[in-house]
């Protein structure tokens, strides 16, 4: 990054807004690994670029100010037919058309996580329910899907390894570390907005997985090994409003973008959430050999009544812990929790796009209501000292997850790998598994 | 570069799994394609002359066999050009569970031109035991010709056949899709899929 680059946007947390793709690894992309949002911006900001940057606004504009609320599948189908569109106007604008290939699809990944940027708060369910005034059927399903799972989740929290088929040899000290680990990178998944992050935290909650089926010498075992520690995860989890996430990706993700490994991992995630909704107590036979299974069980329900009856009494601190779809956050609360890392670089960083570019915007009240900035009622010196205290105390709570799962290891050792790797959680379990073997 | 998706299914004990791995560790890989995760792996083959050398790369989707994780299965196979189905050849019971694998893919994906492999996997214990405890092989052609699947019995221990797998699927996918391949060796027209995305549904999520 030169620092012409660095001068021209709000950069600060920069780099960490990039944290997500660096997890991707080899694998993900195969051949077109390249990524850099800064670059894109650079060229948009071009005047050549003109055009692409119009078109883009009056379309982001038409989506806000054209109806009260669209269904799902409307919004779907908009924004596909716009990607579709826009990027094949990129192959013949000035400023994109001599690109290489990596730089073209970089360019196509900045427009969806632009566009997607803008318009989150009419597209993630939980934002719109929220707001109670542009919400319709099918956002209200996605919440109502959402607290079915969480309700699924809490009741079977007590199922053991033993009970989902992880094989013996995986149940020791290091599992529990690891599924630990992997359902906080999942967690991750609310701190984005565009939906390539909201991906990459799935894989990388994946990844983990993988380190420890390595760990173990199992990684030939295939999805055998693999589901069952997936869906063990998700019970352990506290994943605000995960349907409405995976949807989002669904949705809004560009097909050739969600192919491969891509399109494996997120329908194994979609597999195990519905293996989850449909569990109930009749269907899990195996559970006849836990002679404590009933009693684990009432336990658990009688724990649960506990915890809805506090939830009611104090809506606001159960909804930090694990929100509800009455006692969710709001947009603003989504804005400001994730300060940990991208949130808020890329906000201030699409801001600063918007406000900064050389055609200027015609300001349409309505739509200027909505953009996110006037949701977000921080100055920008705040929010990166937050970011910043978030960060660290973030990077605290990996290394100590680390130290624990690598309690062999020096652990300033482990200090030494987590800074060599800027705290990426999946580059890091991968070379601590080298180091201990 | 032309890619397909696989899925395999089977039971948990018939080493579905190992064959895939065979499979990617003994294929010569002169594309660096190949991709090896805990549960998606993918691999480029070259066919032979007689099918134009054609590259073709497998994305393979596997399945957890467990009865318990039945029910996920058509979240993988949905959309997939080409199937393995294996069973184990020591072990009789899992044929029966191969064939109504077989039958749920007919009846689910209801797709001609889905290709569904058979295959009987563990050949190199088949030596050591008494012939009555084996899988019939007989018994094992003739459904695979009935229902018109490809039929091989590999070992994914020695590797034997394991190759001639992927190599059989392939040729059936090339001469599938010839046309568009042929369309596709047009200029600047280089990198198709014949994958339809495969979580674009808006039925496929939690519904």
């Amino acid at each position: 990054m030169d620092a012409d680059d660095d001068k021209g946007f709000n950069a600060s947390p920069e780099t960490i807004s990039e944290k997500p793709l660096a997890d991707v690894g080899e694998n993900l992309d195969e051949k077109n690994n390249y990524y850099d949002f800064q670059a894109f911006l650079k060229i948009m900001r071009d005047p050549k670029a003109d055009p692409i940057v119009k078109h883009t606004k009056s379309f982001i504009r038409n989506f806000v100010s054209q109806r009260e609320n669209w269904t799902t599948s409307e919004q779907e189908k908009l924004i596909n037919d716009f990607k579709v569109f826009i990027y094949d106007k990129l192959l013949t604008n000035e400023a994109f058309r001599d690109l290489s290939d990596a730089q073209i699809k970089n360019a196509k990944e900045g427009i969806e996580k632009l566009v997607m940027g803008k318009l989150y708060y009419k597209c993630f369910s939980p934002c719109l329910v929220n707001e109670k005034r542009s919400s319709d059927a099918t956002h209200e399903q996605d919440l109502l899907d959402d607290a079915k799972l969480r309700d699924k989740i809490l009741e079977f929290r007590f199922l053991g390894p033993e009970h989902l088929d992880i094989i013996p040899d995986l149940i020791n000290g290091k599992l529990h570390s690891f599924i630990a680990l992997s359902a906080k990178e999942l967690a991750k998944i609310n701190q984005y907005r565009s939906p390539r992050d909201k991906m990459v935290c799935v894989l990388n909650s994946c990844k983990v997985l993988f380190g420890l089926l390595k760990h173990n010498n199992k990684l030939n075992g295939g999805a055998d090994h693999f589901v069952p520690l997936l869906i063990f995860t998700l019970l352990k989890s506290d994943v605000p409003h995960l349907i409405s996430n995976v949807r989002y990706i669904e949705r809004f993700r560009f097909p050739s973008f969600l192919m491969g490994e891509n399109a494996y991992y997120l329908s194994t995630l979609q597999g195990a959430v519905n293996f989850i909704l449909d569990m109930d107590i009749d269907s899990i036979s195996i559970l006849e050999t836990d002679k404590d299974f009933n009693k684990k069980y009432s336990q658990n329900q009688e724990e649960i009544k506990d915890l809805k009856k506090q939830e009611l009494l104090n809506p606001k601190d159960s909804s930090t812990k694990f929100p509800h779809r009455t006692v969710s956050p709001s947009p603003s609360e989504y804005i400001l929790k994730p300060l940990d890392d991208a949130a808020n670089s890329v906000l201030t960083k699409l801001n600063d796009f918007w406000n900064t570019s050389t055609s200027p915007t015609p300001s349409s009240p309505e739509y200027e209501d909505r953009s996110p900035r006037d949701h977000q009622e921080i100055d920008e010196h705040t929010a990166t000292v937050l970011a910043q205290q978030m960060e660290h105390k973030e990077q605290e709570n990996t290394l100590q997850t680390l130290q624990l799962m690598f309690p062999d290891l020096d652990p300033d050792l482990i200090r030494d790998v987590c800074i060599a790797s800027k705290y990426r959680v999946g580059v890091c379990v991968d070379s601590l598994l080298e180091m201990a073997e | 570069m032309l890619q397909f998706k696989l899925v395999l299914l089977g039971d948990s004990s018939v080493g579905k799994s190992s064959i895939v791995h065979r499979f990617v560790k003994d294929s010569f890989d002169e594309y660096r394609e190949s991709t090896i995760g805990a549960a998606f792996l993918s691999q480029t083959i070259k066919l032979s002359e007689e099918y134009d050398e054609q590259v073709l790369k497998f994305e393979i989707w596997d399945t957890a066999g467990q009865e318990r994780y039945k029910s996920l299965a058509p979240m993988y196979y949905r959309n997939a050009n080409a199937a393995l189905v294996v069973y184990d050849v020591t072990e009789p019971d899992s044929l029966p569970k191969a064939k109504l694998w077989v039958d749920e893919l007919k009846e689910k994906v209801n797709d001609d031109k889905l290709i569904i492999c058979l295959v009987g996997n563990k050949l190199d214990l088949v030596s050591e035991r008494e012939s009555t405890s084996l899988v019939d092989e007989a018994d094992a052609r003739e459904f695979a010709q009935e229902n018109n699947l490809l039929f091989h019995q590999v070992s994914a221990k020695t590797g034997e056949n394991v190759i001639k797998v992927f190599q059989d699927i392939g040729e059936r996918l090339y001469l599938q899709n010839k046309d568009k391949i042929q369309e596709s060796k047009k200029p600047n027209n280089n990198n198709i899929s014949l994958q339809r995305p495969s979580t674009n549904d808006s039925q496929s999520c939690c519904s």
